[in-house]
C-alpha cells in the first residue's frame, strides 16, 4: 500500500518530468548516455577537453544507462527516480519497525513519501544519486541490525549488498550516509542484545564489533570498486565554490533560511519540541536522536562551525540539503511515535490536521520551484548542437557562458567537446590555478572566475575553442576584447554565437588516462550487480511482518451511537 | 532525565549557532574605526544596499542619493554597472580622532577580469560614527550647446557569400595586407615581453590577431600566447595598433627566435564613434608612482560603453618600449570629456621620449 501511495504522488510528477531540467538530472543524464553508448570505456572526451567517467560514482548512472535502451534517456531518468522514492518508502518502513515498531512504522514509510526535503531534492536538484544511495542505505542499515541481533546470514548478505550498492551511488552517502543510519541502529541492536524481548540473549559488545566489522568490510569493497573514484577525490586540487554552491548562515540569510531549513522540514519543524523531549530521554531511540541531532546540526551549513569542521571539502548547499534530508528521514521513527499518540488522544481530528499538514509539507518545495525556479527562462538548445553537429564544426572545441542546468543539455546533445564540466573533472592548469571548476558559471566566483576565463581564453589556440555561445551578457565585453566576433544569434538574441578565426582544429590534450581492464570490469559490473542481487533477494526471501494491531478509527463522539427510525 | 536532556540538547544546538554567527554578525555592525567604516561601506556597496551605504556617507555639495548611486554603481553600461566590489584593503593614513584619513586598495571583478583601484577616504567621526566625506564627482567637460549628434563616418560593409552563413570574416575574400612595422622583446616581471605595431595598408578594414611563438635554443617551440586584448584587433585603412605579447615565466635567455604569425581577415567596420585624446602627460601618482594621464572626448553621436585605452612608449629612436593598457570605468557619452590613467613602468620613464594612445572600445548596442 505504501509503494502504491509513493506511486501515486510521485508517478505523475515523474510522468511530467518535473526534474528534467534540474542541473543534477542533467548531468546524470548526460553521464549516463555514456554508458549506454560504451559500457567500458570509461573515458568520456566531450567534457574538461575529455575526462574519466569515474569521477563520479557510477550506479544510478547506470541503472539510467541500462533503462534507456527501453525507455529513452529522460524517461529512464524518471523511472529510475521513481523506483527509489518506492524503495525509500519500503526503507523507512523497516528502518522506523527496527526503532519504534511494526505500529509506527507505516505512518514513518507515508511520511517519507511526503517529505519537503525528499521534493526539493528529486524535483529541484535532481539529486538521483543521492536519493538512491539514502534508500539503499537505510535498507541495508536494516538488515545490518537482523545479522548484529539475530545472526541471521540471509541478512548479512542483503545488507552486505545493499551497503556496497549505496556506496557505489554517491559519495557523500558513501562517506556520511552510511554511517549516520548504520551506526545508531547498531547500537540499537547491541542496546536490544540482552533483551529477550527481541530475540536471543547475546553479548551486547560482540553484537556491536560484529556489526563494525560488516561495515568495515563494507567500506574495503566499495573502496575496491570504487578506487579510480576515490583516486580522483584525493588527487583533485583545490576548487572554490560559486554563491550558489554555498548555504551562508541562516540567521544572516533570511532566504537561506527558508531555502534550506524552513521548506525541507515543513510542518515537520512543529514535532522538534517533541523530537527534543521524548528523543534521547527513551533508551531504545537515544542513538536514533543523536544521529538526527548531527545531521540536524550539519544541515544548518555554516549557521554553525560544525559542517565546516565534518565535511571539509564536502562542504557545499548539495551537502547541507542532504543532511537535512537525512535528519527528517532520521527523524521519522520519532514523529511516527508522535504521531500515534496524537491520533490515540485526538483521534479524527488529528488524522485531518497530519494528513493536511503532510500534504502541505510535500506542497511546499514544490511551489518554492514555482517561484524559485532553478532554470529561469529556458531555451532551446537544439540550434546550438545543430550548429556544432555541421560542417566540421566538432572539429574545434566550445564553451558555453552563462548556460546554467542547461550546459549539461548541449553537451548530451553534441558531438562536440567542451574545455568546461561540473563536477570533480580534470580542470583545465588555467582554471586549477583560480580553483575555478565550471567556465560556464564564472562570474560567479568573482574575480577568479573571470580571471580564470581570461586566462582560458589566451590559450583558446591551445585548446581548439572556437566557439563561445553566451546567454549572459556580462561577458561579452571580455570575449570582444579578447578578438572574439559574434557571427549568430539565436532565439531573438537570447543566445550570441561568438567565434574566433584563427583556432586551429582541437588537438588531443593527452590527459587520456586507461584504466586496468581489471578496474573496469568492477567499476562496469559489480555495482549493478550488488544492486540486482539485493532487490532479488529481497523480494525472493520478504521477512514475515509482526503482527499489527490495526487500530479501528475512532468515532466522532464519546457517546455511543443511537440509531433510530428515520420520519 | 527527560527534560534535562532536552535543555542540555537546546543550549548546545543554540551555543553551536551563535559560534557560527557570531563573528559573522561582529565583523557586520563594527564601525568604531575608520578602517571598519570604509569596510562596513563597501559591504554595503557589494550587497548593492545604497540606503545603508548612503547612510554612512556625508554628503558634499551637489551630491544626492541619486547621483551617489550613480557614482559607485556607474551608468549607461559602463563597466562600472558590471563590476563588483571583492576585497578591500584598508590602510590609515592620519587618525586625529575627529578625522581620518584612509587609503583603500580595492579589487573589483568586473566583466573583464579583475580590477584594482587606490582610492583615498577622508572620513569625520560624528558621534561615535566614522562617515566618509563623499564629494560630487568630477564634472566631465562638456561644451555648453553639446548634444548628440550622428557623425556619417565612413562604414565598411562586406556582403557574405551566403554559403559561410556562420563565418563573419569573408573567408573567399582576400584579407587586408597587415604589416608589423616595430617589435620589441624584454624580459619584465619574471616574463617575457613581446611588444610592438602593427598598421593595415590596405584600403580595406580588417580584422587583426597576433600570435606568437618563442622558439627556444634546441629550436623547439618554448611557448605560445596571443595579443588577447592588448591590440586594437579592428584596423581602418592606415590605422596602426600596439600590441602585446606575455610569455609568463620565460625569460629571453632561452629564447633563440620568436615567431610572430598575424592573422587578418576582411571585415565590415565602422569609424564611427571617434574617441579623441587630448591632454595627455605623465605625472607621478600618490604612491610615486609613473602614471599617464589624459583625457577621452567622445566625438561622435554614440555612447561608448566600456573604454579601452592602449599606451605605446618610445625612446629617443622610435622603438617601441612598453605598452600598456588600461579600461576606463565610466562610458563616454557624446562630446563628453572623461579623464584616464595608464600606468608606466618605472624603470623606463625616463626612457620615455613619446607616446601614443589609442582608443579600443566596446559597445554593447554593437557587438
Amino acid at each position: 500500500m505504501v509503494a502504491l501511495l509513493a506511486i501515486a504522488v510521485h508517478g505523475p510528477l515523474l510522468l511530467m518530468q518535473l526534474p528534467a531540467f534540474a542541473a543534477g538530472s542533467q548531468t546524470q543524464m548526460f553521464l549516463a548516455k555514456h554508458y549506454a553508448s560504451d559500457w567500458f570505456g570509461l573515458w568520456n572526451p566531450h567534457w574538461f577537453g575529455g575526462f574519466s567517467q569515474t569521477t563520479s560514482a557510477p550506479l544510478t548512472q547506470q541503472v539510467v544507462a541500462l533503462l534507456s535502451h527501453l525507455f529513452g534517456i529522460t524517461a529512464a531518468y524518471m523511472v529510475t527516480q521513481l523506483a527509489v522514492v518506492v524503495l525509500l518508502s519500503l526503507a523507512v518502513y523497516r528502518f522506523a519497525r527496527v526503532w519504534t515498531g511494526a505500529r509506527t512504522a507505516p505512518i514513518a514509510a507515508i511520511g517519507s513519501i511526503f517529505l519537503g526535503s525528499l521534493a526539493l531534492l528529486v524535483y529541484r536538484e535532481g539529486a538521483l544519486p543521492a536519493t538512491a544511495g539514502t534508500a539503499l542505505a537505510i535498507c541495508g542499515a536494516s538488515f545490518l541490525y537482523g545479522f548484529a541481533r539475530g545472526n541471521e546470514v540471509l541478512s548479512l548478505i542483503k545488507a552486505v549488498l545493499l551497503l556496497i550498492a549505496a556506496a557505489c551511488c554517491d559519495s557523500m552517502t558513501a562517506v556520511y550516509g552510511i554511517l549516520l543510519f548504520a551506526l545508531p541502529t547498531l547500537w540499537l541492536a547491541s542496546a536490544d542484545a540482552d533483551n529477550e524481548e527481541f530475540g536471543e540473549r547475546r553479548s551486547p559488545a560482540a553484537t556491536f564489533i560484529r556489526g563494525v566489522i560488516v561495515l568495515a568490510a563494507c567500506a574495503v569493497v566499495s573502496g575496491f570498486i570504487l578506487a579510480p573514484f576515490w583516486s580522483s577525490v584525493f588527487h583533485s586540487s583545490h576548487r572554490l565554490l560559486s554563491p550558489d554552491e554555498t548555504a551562508s548562515n541562516f540567521l544572516l540569510q533570511g532566504s537561506n533560511a527558508v531555502r534550506y531549513w524552513i521548506v525541507p522540514f515543513g510542518f515537520m519543524i512543529l514535532a522538534l519540541p517533541y523530537l527534543f523531549l521524548s528523543g534521547f530521554a527513551a533508551r531504545r531511540t537515544r542513538a536514533l536522536f543523536l544521529a538526527f541531532f548531527v545531521a540536524l546540526v550539519v544541515g544548518l551549513g555554516t549557521t554553525t562551525p560544525v559542517a565546516k569542521y565534518l565535511l571539509g571539502g564536502f562542504d557545499n548547499a548539495l551537502s547541507v540539503e542532504l543532511f537535512t534530508f537525512w535528519a527528517t528521514l532520521l527523524a521519522l521513527p520519532l514523529v511516527a511515535v508522535l504521531v500515534l499518540e496524537l491520533v490515540t488522544r485526538y483521534q479524527q481530528r488529528a488524522v485531518i490536521l497530519v494528513w493536511v499538514a503532510a500534504v502541505l509539507t510535500f506542497a511546499a518545495p514544490l511551489a518554492w520551484m514555482t517561484y524559485h525556479p532553478s532554470t529561469e527562462n529556458r531555451f532551446r538548445t537544439d540550434y546550438i548542437a545543430n550548429f556544432l553537429n555541421r560542417d566540421n564544426h566538432a572539429q574545434f572545441r566550445y564553451l558555453t557562458l552563462g548556460f546554467g542546468s542547461q550546459f549539461s543539455e548541449v553537451a548530451s546533445r553534441t558531438n562536440a567537446s567542451t574545455v568546461d564540466g561540473i563536477g570533480d573533472g580534470p580542470m583545465l592548469p588555467e582554471a586549477r590555478e583560480f580553483g575555478v571548476s565550471h567556465l560556464d558559471n564564472a562570474k560567479s566566483y568573482g574575480s577568479a572566475g573571470m580571471e580564470a576565463l581570461r586566462a582560458v581564453l589566451k590559450h583558446a589556440n591551445q585548446y581548439g575553442l572556437k566557439f563561445i555561445f553566451v546567454r549572459d551578457r556580462y561577458y561579452e565585453p571580455l570575449i570582444a576584447f579578447a578578438g572574439w566576433r559574434q557571427v549568430e544569434a539565436y532565439e531573438n538574441g537570447n543566445v550570441t554565437l561568438w567565434s574566433k578565426e584563427d583556432v586551429p582544429p582541437a588537438r588531443d590534450l593527452n590527459t587520456h588516462t586507461t584504466l586496468p581492464g581489471i578496474e573496469r570490469v568492477l567499476w562496469g559490473v559489480v555495482p549493478l550487480l550488488c544492486l540486482i542481487l539485493a532487490l532479488l533477494l529481497m523480494i525472493a526471501t520478504p521477512e514475515r511482518d509482526e503482527e499489527v494491531e490495526i487500530m479501528a478509527l475512532p468515532t466522532t463522539g464519546t457517546e455511543p451511537i443511537r440509531t433510530q427510525e428515520a420520519i | 532525565m527527560k527534560t534535562s536532556a532536552a535543555i542540555i540538547f537546546t543550549i548546545v544546538l543554540i551555543g553551536l549557532i551563535a559560534l557560527g554567527t557570531a563573528p559573522h554578525a561582529e565583523s557586520h555592525t563594527k564601525s568604531d574605526t575608520p578602517e571598519a567604516a570604509v569596510h562596513i561601506f563597501f559591504d554595503h556597496v557589494r550587497a548593492h544596499d545604497w540606503n545603508d551605504a548612503f547612510a554612512m556617507v556625508n554628503p558634499g555639495d551637489g551630491v544626492t542619493k541619486e547621483s551617489f548611486v550613480r557614482d559607485i554603481a556607474g551608468t549607461d553600461g559602463s563597466l562600472k554597472t558590471i563590476s563588483s566590489i571583492q576585497k578591500v584593503d584598508t590602510k590609515t593614513l592620519n587618525n586625529s580622532g575627529s578625522e581620518a584619513n584612509v587609503r583603500a586598495n580595492l579589487q573589483w571583478s568586473t566583466a573583464v577580469g579583475a580590477v584594482h583601484e587606490t582610492r583615498d577616504f577622508k572620513l569625520t567621526n560624528s558621534g561615535g560614527d566614522w562617515k566618509l566625506d563623499w564629494s560630487a564627482p568630477q564634472q566631465v567637460q562638456q561644451a555648453a550647446d553639446a548634444k548628440p549628434v550622428q557623425t556619417n563616418y565612413l562604414r565598411w560593409d562586406v556582403v557574405s557569400s551566403g554559403s559561410n552563413s556562420n563565418e563573419w570574416g569573408v573567408a573567399n575574400a582576400e584579407p587586408p595586407r597587415t604589416r608589423i612595422i616595430s617589435m620589441n622583446a624584454v624580459d619584465y616581471n619574471g616574463s617575457v615581453v613581446i611588444m610592438g605595431e602593427v598598421v593595415n595598408e590596405d584600403t580595406v578594414p580588417g580584422f587583426v590577431t597576433i600570435n606568437a611563438d618563442l622558439i627556444g635554443q634546441d629550436g623547439n617551440s618554448l611557448a605560445q600566447e596571443s595579443s588577447f586584448d592588448k591590440i586594437s584587433h579592428t584596423l581602418l585603412p592606415k590605422e596602426v595598433s600596439p600590441f602585446r605579447i606575455d610569455f609568463p615565466g620565460r625569460k629571453l635567455a632561452e629564447v633563440k627566435s620568436v615567431k610572430i604569425s598575424p592573422t587578418n581577415l576582411l571585415v565590415p567596420a565602422s569609424a564611427d564613434p571617434t574617441v579623441g585624446v587630448f591632454d595627455q602627460h605623465i605625472e607621478k601618482d600618490a604612491t610615486g608612482k609613473a602614471i599617464l594621464r589624459g583625457q577621452l572626448t567622445n566625438q561622435s553621436g554614440l555612447v561608448v560603453n566600456i573604454p579601452h585605452v592602449l599606451a605605446t612608449f618610445y625612446d629617443k629612436s622610435g622603438k617601441v618600449i612598453w605598452v600598456s593598457d588600461g579600461y576606463l570605468d565610466q562610458a563616454l557619452k557624446p562630446n563628453q570629456q572623461v579623464p584616464f590613467a595608464v600606468d608606466v613602468r618605472d624603470d623606463i620613464a625616463n626612457q620615455v621620449q613619446n607616446y601614443r594612445v589609442t582608443v579600443n572600445y566596446y559597445n554593447s548596442s554593437r557587438s
